[in-house]
């Protein structure tokens, strides 16, 4: 099993969960974070710590976000995807964003 | 180095696995000291949900991080075990005779027969400013708790934070009228009690408490000394911050650290541990609660308890070699009386 980003995260990219990960597992891309499913240890730390409510355990992931798990996985392990283990300011304009639903046509790979 | 500490048991956290597996070793009469990155017992419990409802502790419809420490706490007085409290486990190595010799971060040592590993998620630590260089001064001017050595007396105290620990530190200095207090933070936005942020609002009207909104952008020093921050606000103005004292309280996140160099068999970064004795690959060397992994682990306050208590009657076997350790039950045993202390109150 493994911890989920989900949509949510897509162009608000807030990055407090970074911040809490004991084990180092987030990745950054240009609009968005994943968890690298190799590296989580599903201590669920992160999952209240995400202002946007983007994170699930891989078994509580919505349906309608499953699309999801398989994104993680593959946007773990792509090129220009590199770990993130501090915290930075969320991108300018988050705010506008982040009660925005099916965002996922603006992920930037 | 001081002398080592000899004991028979050494836990590692003191959350409420560790403690749970303190007083499960208690009763079956063995002596455990427990060590924890924290200046307080709880971990998780205390650090991330104090005050969260949880609603699956068997026997318990509720209760909160808070209530359960405090139950576990006042459980375990009897045994009266030693916490040694804002250090965390550095090194551990067997010893000619089959102890292991232990080193804390405060370079306190000890020789004991088992160690429990109930680390959770690993080690809290304080959540840093990300400026460079900034950390050179951690110790001196810069500090990551209150209650740390400082003298905050007639200084320039900044305090960076948002949340509850920050709000409450610079209440508690601002009430000092020779202190010059600042409140920073990224945005205006703090969390904590309705009532303390009123406080911190009056403090704030009052002039008694300066309020910064901005991010650290660098530092200006003199002679080895941190004399002001560098302050951009939101308009992207840049603009220094005289400071004699940083308190920096941002909160804390835990580190898996150290344990993952012990050499101990890992999978997925947690111990491997069998379900007879949750030991690990190492003889002696126990591991509860949410930093194991076996088949059908869950991640649960309750399924650690469990752990804890088959854990000890393990560890009991390498105690006391001679000796069987009899399944007792605190309903009916004498031994386990006394060990409670107990023992009048169940008479007639």
């Amino acid at each position: 099993m493994t911890h989920i980003v989900s949509e949510s995260c897509i162009k608000c990219k807030y990055t407090d969960c970074v911040d809490v990960c004991p084990v180092d597992c987030f990745r950054e891309g240009p609009n968005m974070l994943v968890i690298d499913p190799d590296e989580c240890i599903d201590c669920a730390v992160c999952i209240p710590e995400c202002p946007v409510n983007a994170i699930y355990a891989e078994e509580d992931v919505p349906a309608d976000q499953l699309a999801f798990i398989k994104l993680n996985v593959e946007l773990a392990r792509a090129e220009g995807w590199k770990s993130i283990t501090k915290r930075k300011p969320a991108l300018p304009d988050a705010d506008d964003w982040k009660d925005v639903k099916s965002k996922i046509g603006m992920l930037v790979r | 180095m001081t002398q080592p500490i000899a004991t028979q048991a050494l836990i590692i956290g003191a959350g409420p696995v560790g403690l749970f597996q303190a007083f499960e070793l208690g009763l079956l009469g063995i002596q455990s000291h427990i060590v924890d990155a924290l200046p307080y017992a709880g971990g998780q419990c205390i650090e991330l949900y104090p005050d969260k409802p949880i609603y699956d502790i068997p026997g318990t419809p509720t209760t909160t991080g808070r209530q359960l420490v405090a139950s576990l706490l006042e459980q375990l007085k009897p045994f009266n075990t030693p916490f040694h409290l804002n250090q965390h486990v550095e090194t551990l190595a067997r010893q000619a005779d089959g102890r292991f010799l232990v080193q804390t971060s405060a370079q306190k040592t000890f020789l004991t027969k088992t160690i429990i590993i109930a680390a959770g998620v690993g080690a809290f630590q304080p959540k840093k400013l990300a400026v460079a260089g900034l950390d050179a001064f951690a110790g001196t001017q810069l500090f990551y708790h209150l209650d740390a050595e400082a003298d905050f007396g007639g200084k320039q105290v900044t305090i960076v934070g948002s949340e509850d620990t920050a709000v409450d530190a610079a209440i508690e200095l601002a009430k000092l009228s020779s202190n010059s207090v600042t409140l920073l933070h990224r945005r205006d936005v703090f969390k904590a009690e309705p009532d303390k942020l009123e406080a911190m609002r009056q403090l704030i009207a009052a002039g008694k408490l300066q309020l910064r909104i901005g991010q650290i952008a660098g530092f200006d020093e003199q002679n080895h000394q941190l004399t002001a921050l560098q302050v951009t606000d939101v308009d992207g103005k840049t603009a220094p911050l005289q400071v004699d004292t940083l308190l920096v309280l941002q909160g804390l996140s835990p580190k898996l650290g150290p344990v993952a160099d012990w050499g101990l068999a890992l999978e997925r970064k947690q111990l491997t541990v069998d379900t007879e004795k949750f030991q690990t690959n190492e003889a002696g060397i126990f591991a509860v609660g949410d930093i194991n992994a076996y088949p059908g682990k869950k991640k649960l306050i309750l399924c650690g308890f469990h752990e804890a208590a088959l854990a000890s009657f393990a560890a009991a076997a390498l105690v006391f070699p001679d000796t069987p350790t009899l399944l007792q039950y605190t309903t009916t045993s004498t031994l386990l009386h006394q060990r409670l202390g107990v023992a009048q109150i169940n008479k007639p």
